[in-house]
């Protein structure tokens, strides 16, 4: 059980003492994270939307695909997307094998079932009658869509929370299309798994905690935008303090 | 329809209006005409596509045939009010956005609303922590804060409790006929009435007479997807064109007299040792005003409202009718 307090005063170690390994590292990680869950929301929230809160032919099928997508093996979806980006496949002309381009691509096609199936079903329980009244009253398009996200936030950001996360803590795909390589393509999950192949379990639990670190961070922000100005007080039973 | 001195051209006109729901024909034919300051009450009993058409009107159903021809916008309150999870001024300034009013003069047109609604005070509370009464009158106030030229409103009164309901209704109609005192109700103070309410043209669809005597400048009356009555509210409530209508308008009593059918109300029904029907008290319910007699007679049955000390069951009664419709049979 030293590893672990080894780990710690490694973490420590390496977040105190300037290193440059390090910072690209964590670099990388919040870059993949940020890019793949951002893209993953400009195509997922319209998506989401459309499957949420549309009434035509073939709705269902489309969100039994998107649930479908939750379950997506990432080593799979590496394995694809690096198929398609090696150089010579049909892909290949873009040059985003073993880039971090190439990750955020994976990154994103895992995000892009998590918001969009996340969005629908959040918005689908925003009640009825308030997507017609506002309708009713010639609301536009965004407008609605604005309302429908804004009433169903604790969701849809409970779904961005979990683009997130899943993007900075996958491996698979990660080492499929970006290939690990050390100072470049390399995040911190990654490189928890190159330096338990090495034998370095200090440093394999100190990126293990700063990883965790950044996701409670990033986590906790996205949470408190989620619960601002919520109406709900809980039910009775869960309310730890009266308020 | 009788044309109205002093109001202006109509601000929608239906023709035709035709809506099939499956194989079912929910509307047939309606034809229909909303005019700038005046409010017309949709009367029917439930199922008679009442909804359907202001759903039809308002563009929110598909028409199987007919058209539509409206010179303005058109606002619509859903029967069910929906609020989103924020605060009551943030709920009407939102439904002026919807509807695309500036945003500079949201906040005061939606304070004014409030204001108009006697609920100025409720403007800071969550909307979904509303009672019934309190809910719908801010569903009213966010209808009429986007002043439209066409107002529906689909049973503003469902699924309230008997005072609150009086009260809204009250302070509605007083709305629709402000900036005139008693004597110049109606369309003569309309003219100059209230903002939000006085210029639209306004369908209401309503469940109940007493709703339609207080809100009515013009009565419609559908029944099974069809207009089969329109008019004054005099007119229309008092002299009902056929005997269907009569007896979805209340007229519970019915006697053949000669070749003539005769409905009346119970209020046009009187006890009278004089009067020129004789008959004998069937049933005997009692109310907060008296009782209500069932009277059998050899051409029919009529209902009256009589005294605590009316006569029992069984008992021979003599009854006078005042104002009842007849019909050629």
């Amino acid at each position: 059980m030293d590893f672990i307090w080894e780990g710690v005063q490694e973490a420590v170690h390496l977040l105190l003492h300037q290193n440059a390994e390090l910072r690209h590292i964590l670099w990388v990680t919040l870059h993949v994270g940020v890019f793949s869950t951002v893209l993953a929301a400009l195509i997922g929230l319209p998506l989401g939307l459309t499957f949420g809160l549309g009434r035509f032919r073939g709705r269902r099928v489309g969100l039994a695909f998107l649930n479908a997508g939750l379950g997506l093996p990432p080593v799979v979806v590496g394995l694809i997307v690096a198929l398609f980006l090696f150089r010579g496949a049909p892909l290949g002309g873009l040059e985003l094998i073993y880039t971090v381009n190439g990750i955020i691509l994976a990154q994103t096609i895992l995000a892009l079932p998590v918001v969009a199936a996340f969005t629908a079903t959040a918005v689908a329980a925003v009640p009825r009658g308030l997507i017609s009244q506002a309708e009713a009253l010639g609301a536009s398009r965004p407008r609605v869509a604005a309302l429908a996200l804004r009433e169903a936030r604790v969701g849809v950001i409970g779904a961005l929370i979990a683009a997130f996360g899943s993007a900075v803590s996958e491996v698979g795909a990660v080492v499929l299309v970006g290939g690990n390589i050390h100072g470049q393509t390399q995040t911190l999950a990654s490189a928890v798994l190159t330096e338990v192949s090495a034998g370095e379990y200090g440093t394999a639990i100190a990126l293990g905690i700063i990883l965790l670190g950044l996701i409670v961070v990033c986590g906790g922000l996205l949470t408190v935008l989620q619960q601002r100005g919520t109406d709900d007080e809980g039910a009775p039973w869960f309310r730890w303090r009266a308020s | 329809m009788v044309p109205l001195e002093g109001v202006v051209s109509a601000a929608l006109t239906a023709a035709g209006l035709t809506v099939d729901r499956g194989r079912r024909r929910v509307l047939d034919g309606v034809d229909l005409e909303l005019r700038r300051g005046e409010v017309t009450v949709l009367l029917g009993p439930n199922g008679a596509g009442k909804s359907t058409l202001l759903a039809a009107i308002s563009g929110q159903v598909p028409l199987a045939g007919g058209r539509v021809a409206v010179d303005g916008r058109v606002a619509a309150a859903a029967q069910t009010a929906a609020f989103a999870g924020r605060s009551v001024r943030a709920n009407v300034e939102l439904a002026l956005a919807w509807w695309g009013a500036a945003r500079a003069e949201r906040r005061d047109r939606a304070a004014a609303a409030l204001e108009e609604l006697g609920i100025a005070a409720l403007a800071e509370r969550r909307a979904r922590t509303l009672s019934g009464g309190e809910a719908r009158r801010v569903h009213l106030a966010r209808v009429l804060a986007v002043r439209p030229d066409v107002l529906l409103l689909d049973e503003p009164f469902a699924g309230l409790d008997p005072s609150a309901r009086e009260d809204i209704l009250f302070d509605l109609a007083t709305l629709f006929r402000s900036g005139g005192g008693d004597d110049c109700a109606g369309l003569a103070g309309r003219a100059t009435g209230s903002d939000a309410a006085g210029r639209a043209a306004t369908c209401v669809v309503v469940h109940d007479r007493a709703e339609a005597w207080a809100l009515a400048d013009r009565v419609l009356v559908l029944l099974d997807g069809r207009i089969v009555a329109a008019g004054l509210p005099a007119e229309v409530l008092d002299h009902p064109p056929t005997p269907e209508v009569a007896r979805f308008l209340g007229f519970t009593g019915e006697l053949r007299d000669g070749d003539a059918l005769v409905l009346a109300r119970r209020g046009q029904v009187t006890l009278d040792p004089a009067g020129p029907y004789a008959g004998t008290v069937e049933r005997r319910l009692p109310t907060e005003d008296g009782v209500r007699l069932e009277v059998a007679l050899p051409g029919g049955r009529l209902e009256c409202l009589a005294p605590r000390d009316a006569p029992v069951v069984g008992a021979a009664v003599r009854l006078r009718l005042d104002g009842a419709v007849r019909f050629r049979l």
